[in-house]
């Protein structure tokens, strides 16, 4: 069963090796999530599979809270998972690259209320800070000197 | 469904042959611009653990580590989509006469 001359320019992924625990990097390169498991498309479970059923596909890739479940089994609820369709995915290698920025993903949602909410509201939390230092007009007086 | 539904799943063909150790994809032409398709289980007879993939590529070292991954996944086989006929909680059901293959990746 080892794979053919068609399967040359095919490329495989095993889920355990190629996939789970992978870091997630959005298209700027920033750390976004980690592959906690991954959402395959619809599976006849618990009835006869008809020998031409087409194959199920990766249609996402999921994160969330899946220690505990991990340590004592079960799953997490499909609410507490959020979800990154596999049509975002750019490169797969060490990490797993996206073609869409954070903001555009639900993944990172935490992260963005506690910058709009808490972060925000503290003086001088929305703005760059280097930025801020460099517009600064004393620095424009040391470069003159 | 979700993978870890899939993982660790007790095999079943005429008798008890194994758990679900790791799950192959294939993206046909490479890339990954295309649905990553189920291709088959690889299926550890002796243990439900990731083998780190020691049993599947040509890695060996650190030897300690190879040797004991090895031995834990001896005798693992790839079970191709095609072969499955029926998917359980925690149990999956082989068809008669089911091929097994090598877990090693191409």
């Amino acid at each position: 069963m080892t794979p053919g001359a068609d399967d040359q320019a095919a490329r495989w992924l095993d889920a355990q090796l190629h996939l789970l625990d992978r870091q997630v990097l959005d298209v700027d390169g920033v750390p976004m999530a980690v592959v906690d498991d991954l959402e395959l498309s619809d599976v006849p479970v618990g009835e006869e599979i008809p020998i031409d059923t087409a194959p199920p596909v990766i249609t996402a890739l999921l994160s969330g809270p899946v220690l505990a479940t991990r340590i004592f089994g079960g799953r997490p609820p499909d609410s507490h998972l959020e979800r990154t369709p596999w049509t975002a995915v750019a490169e797969v290698g060490v990490v797993i690259k996206l073609a869409i920025g954070q903001e555009t993903s639900d993944v990172v949602w935490t992260e963005r209320w506690v910058r709009d909410r808490i972060i925000g509201r503290i003086p001088g939390g929305r703005h760059i800070p280097e930025q801020e230092q460099n517009d600064h007009p004393q620095n424009e007086e040391r470069a003159e000197s | 469904m979700i993978i870890t539904d899939l993982l660790g799943s007790r095999v079943f063909g005429p008798d008890f042959l194994g758990f679900v150790s790791d799950v192959r994809f294939v993206l046909e032409s490479g890339s990954v611009r295309q649905p990553a398709q189920l291709y088959g289980i690889i299926v550890s007879p002796h243990a439900r653990s990731s083998s780190l993939g020691f049993e599947r590529s040509g890695v060996r070292s650190p030897w300690p580590v190879a040797a004991l991954v090895r031995w834990r996944h001896r005798d693992s086989f790839l079970v191709r989509w095609g072969d499955i006929e029926r998917l359980d909680v925690d149990r999956i059901q082989l068809r008669p006469g089911f091929q097994r293959g090598s877990p090693e990746l191409p």
